[in-house]
């Protein structure tokens, strides 16, 4: 047998090594290991991160498989993914509110499997959820929990004054009247923010209007019911509210109301539990009831977040695996929706009636859903990338912003139409 | 075989390749390219790529995660149909131009200020360098919280001394008090960059042209007008150049102060090209947004580095 030198050896075994390092496309240790990365949003409910952390550290335990969590504000959510799916690189799973599954549709991994899954378990997806998760029948994420608005006012308040609870819009402008005279006025954003847009559309739809029509296609936003949602907005902003409004962020109206200011704010139950979590005097006061209604029925915002896969991760059977492990199984998907403390509730129709919502009465108002349509921003328009679009770009709070501000409702209206008129035609 | 004895003897001549490279270092013109390589390499991977890239996208209906065609300047002219681009045009120039004039003022007064025997001078000259040494995201949100709403100190002063009626001005949500806002904390954050380069300027000037002018009878007034700003000028172009580009090209401060808001009156460059071209996707159109200043600012570059070396030579 010929003899082999060192050098010779060195060289063949090195230069074989790093063909199939090229070969394959993958470094030698990656290839080992199993781990995934996920970027998840900073939740409301601060308990539920601290809850997915601890089950991240079980999920490795029992699968061995590492996870890696990482969370981002929620308004930065929309940068961090565009650069991720710009440079094909990032994390493997990510959390998506409301339409970016529609806005990302290319690039995520098709999960209808993992969904069937969890139907066949909790029965249907909730229909705010199946509609902006399913683009074109793909589940490109799955849904994970959603959480609803809902009126939170000052029960203390409205007892010493003798105030009924609003039934609808109008009432809520007679009694927000005499909130406002007692130094607690409503509080309703009116800025470019999120919030501003889920109050705004339950507003909007209670007088009949729309921004776009079922077609997804027609601009509807200029007609005579937004007109009415215009004036009441006016009417609202110069008897009840406070010019400060105009420069809230989505956390102001919680603050407002938590501090002792608002007698009455539109938002999900995070207000109170906030408040009731950090002991504030205020948290006794918090109640909550059924959200206004308008002559064209009663409508709330509803927000549903799902969890999605990048097309372009290396890892998608670990990333699946973990869906899985959160979501699959009933005692560990309650634990997670516990920790939340109703902020964020099942998206499966047989896991409605959840118990969660019955750990404090102050959350029977969201039990109370009878006659309620619950929708996503730019109902009844099918979501789609147009509709994010026109969601983003903030037309709607500053199409109010400008009518309380002194722009007549014709113009206000006209710049609206225009401004979404530009969105569907780009 | 045979082998010829020329031919070991030229192999034997031959230099190693340790003493050829040693004799290509020694030569200038292969060692000045390789020690300039590495930041020219950066220069191209994290300067010149991105800026291509960036004009490219501008030309193009790029969307995020989708695949984008040409479409020469459509960008550019559809921006001016938006109101939103046209009030941030408008707002940049305000912004720009006044916070830039406020800066160049203050900078000013505040070097010859420094530029005096002071108790604790040096501590004085540390302290002044804070703002511009603090992230501004962080600086930012403190004033966030002193203009806010709900907890403004601004507004508790002025209650608290009488010089403003109750409820105080709404900072962050009347168009003006916005504006005025987010210009006075671009001041704040930028006033240590003019005081301390000007300032670094005023030590350079020699005391005898002082003292000159001094015995000619000439007052402060004179002194700074005749002696102290035209060998000043300089310095001055130069400041003033960095800060407009800096000024201009402003995100940090709006994002965290206003989001753009109210009714996008304070709306940048930066600001709003992030809103389109990130949170809506339209990557393109926000590309092009953010260079639609950009031939006007290499003019302003070019007339400010002709002027300084005007001044130089």
């Amino acid at each position: 047998m010929a003899s082999i030198t060192r050098r010779r050896f060195l060289t063949t075994t090195t230069g074989t090594g790093l063909a199939g390092i090229f070969a394959a496309g993958i470094p030698p240790a990656r290839g080992q290991q199993r781990e995934i990365s996920y970027l998840c949003w900073n939740n409301f409910a601060p308990l539920m991160d601290k809850k997915l952390d601890e089950i991240a550290l079980r999920f490795t335990k029992d699968t061995g498989i590492k996870i890696k969590i990482d969370h981002i504000a929620a308004p930065q959510q929309a940068a961090k993914y565009a650069s991720e799916v710009q440079s094909q690189s990032g994390h493997d799973l990510v959390e998506m509110r409301m339409h970016f599954p529609w806005l990302y549709e290319g690039q995520l991994v098709d999960l209808s499997d993992i969904v069937g899954e969890l139907e066949k378990k909790y029965g249907k997806v909730l229909s705010s959820a199946a509609e902006t998760a399913q683009v074109r029948g793909v589940w490109r994420a799955v849904p994970q929990y959603h959480g609803m608005f809902v009126a939170t006012y000052r029960e203390d308040l409205f007892k010493k004054a003798g105030l009924k609870i609003p039934d609808t819009w109008e009432d809520l402008y007679t009694v927000g009247k005499e909130l406002k005279k007692m130094g607690h006025p409503v509080g309703i954003p009116i800025s470019q923010n999120y919030d501003t847009i889920s109050t705004g559309g339950p507003v909007l739809w209670s007088f009949g209007g729309l921004e776009v029509d079922k077609d997804g296609k027609t601009v509807k936003i200029n007609s005579p019911q937004t007109a009415e949602m215009i004036e009441w907005y006016r009417k609202m902003f110069r008897d009840c509210m406070e010019p400060e409004v105009l420069s809230w962020d989505d956390a102001s109206n919680n603050q407002s109301i938590q501090q002792g200011k608002a007698g009455w704010i539109h938002n999900p139950v995070s207000a109170y539990i906030v408040a009731k979590t950090m002991k504030l005097p205020t948290a006794d006061t918090i109640n909550h009831h059924k959200t206004p209604g308008g002559p064209k029925g009663r409508h709330e915002t509803d927000v549903p977040r799902h969890i999605g896969i990048w097309r372009f991760s290396k890892h998608i059977a670990p990333a699946k695996e973990f869906i899985r492990y959160l979501l699959g199984t009933r005692e560990r998907y309650d634990e997670y929706i516990m920790s939340a403390d109703a902020f964020n509730l099942p998206v499966y129709e047989n896991l409605q009636n959840h118990p969660v919502l019955k750990t404090d009465p102050k959350y029977a108002a969201l039990l109370d859903t009878k006659g309620v349509q619950y929708h996503c921003y730019g109902w009844p328009a099918p979501p789609s990338d147009k509709v994010q679009l026109i969601t983003n770009s903030f037309i709607m709070p500053n199409m109010i912003a400008k009518a309380v501000t002194g722009t007549s409702t014709k113009d206000a209206l006209a710049w609206a139409e225009n401004e979404m008129k530009k969105v569907m035609a780009g | 075989m045979a082998i010829s004895t020329v031919d070991i003897a030229a192999a034997a001549r031959r230099p190693s390749l340790r003493t050829r490279i040693g004799e290509l270092l020694d030569r200038e013109e292969w060692l000045g390219p390789i020690f300039v390589s590495p930041a020219l390499i950066l220069l191209l991977l994290l300067v010149a790529y991105p800026f291509c890239m960036a004009l490219y996208f501008s030309v193009s209906n790029a969307f995020i995660g989708r695949p984008s065609h040409f479409i020469g300047l459509r960008n550019f002219i559809n921006l001016w149909q938006s109101d939103a681009f046209r009030q941030t045009f408008q707002n940049a120039f305000v912004f720009c131009g006044a916070a830039v004039g406020a800066k160049l003022v203050m900078g000013i007064s505040l070097a010859l200020l420094l530029n005096q025997q002071l108790w604790f001078k040096r501590l004085i000259r540390g302290a002044v360098l804070l703002p511009w040494v603090i992230p501004t995201a962080l600086s930012t949100l403190g004033w966030w919280w002193m203009f806010n709403s709900l907890y403004s100190v601004v507004n508790w002063t002025g209650l608290a001394l009488g010089i403003m009626d109750p409820p105080g001005p709404n900072w962050l949500g009347q168009k003006y008090y916005a504006m005025a806002a987010v210009i006075i904390v671009n001041i704040w954050r930028g006033l240590p960059f003019f005081a301390i380069t000007i300032l670094a300027g005023l030590v350079a000037i020699p005391k005898e042209l002082y003292e000159a002018a001094e015995a000619d009878g000439a007052g402060p007034i004179a002194r700074f007008w005749y002696v102290t700003l035209p060998l000043l000028k300089g310095v001055l172009a130069i400041v003033v150049l960095f800060s407009t580009i800096f000024t201009f090209s402003e995100f940090n401060i709006v994002f965290v102060l206003t989001h753009g808001g109210p009714i996008n009156s304070t709306h940048l460059f930066a600001t709003l090209a992030r809103q389109v071209g990130l949170e809506t996707g339209r990557i393109g159109e926000g590309a092009a947004i953010s260079l639609y200043l950009f031939p006007v600012l290499m003019l302003v570059v070019w007339a400010q580095l002709r002027f300084v070396r005007k001044q130089a030579y």
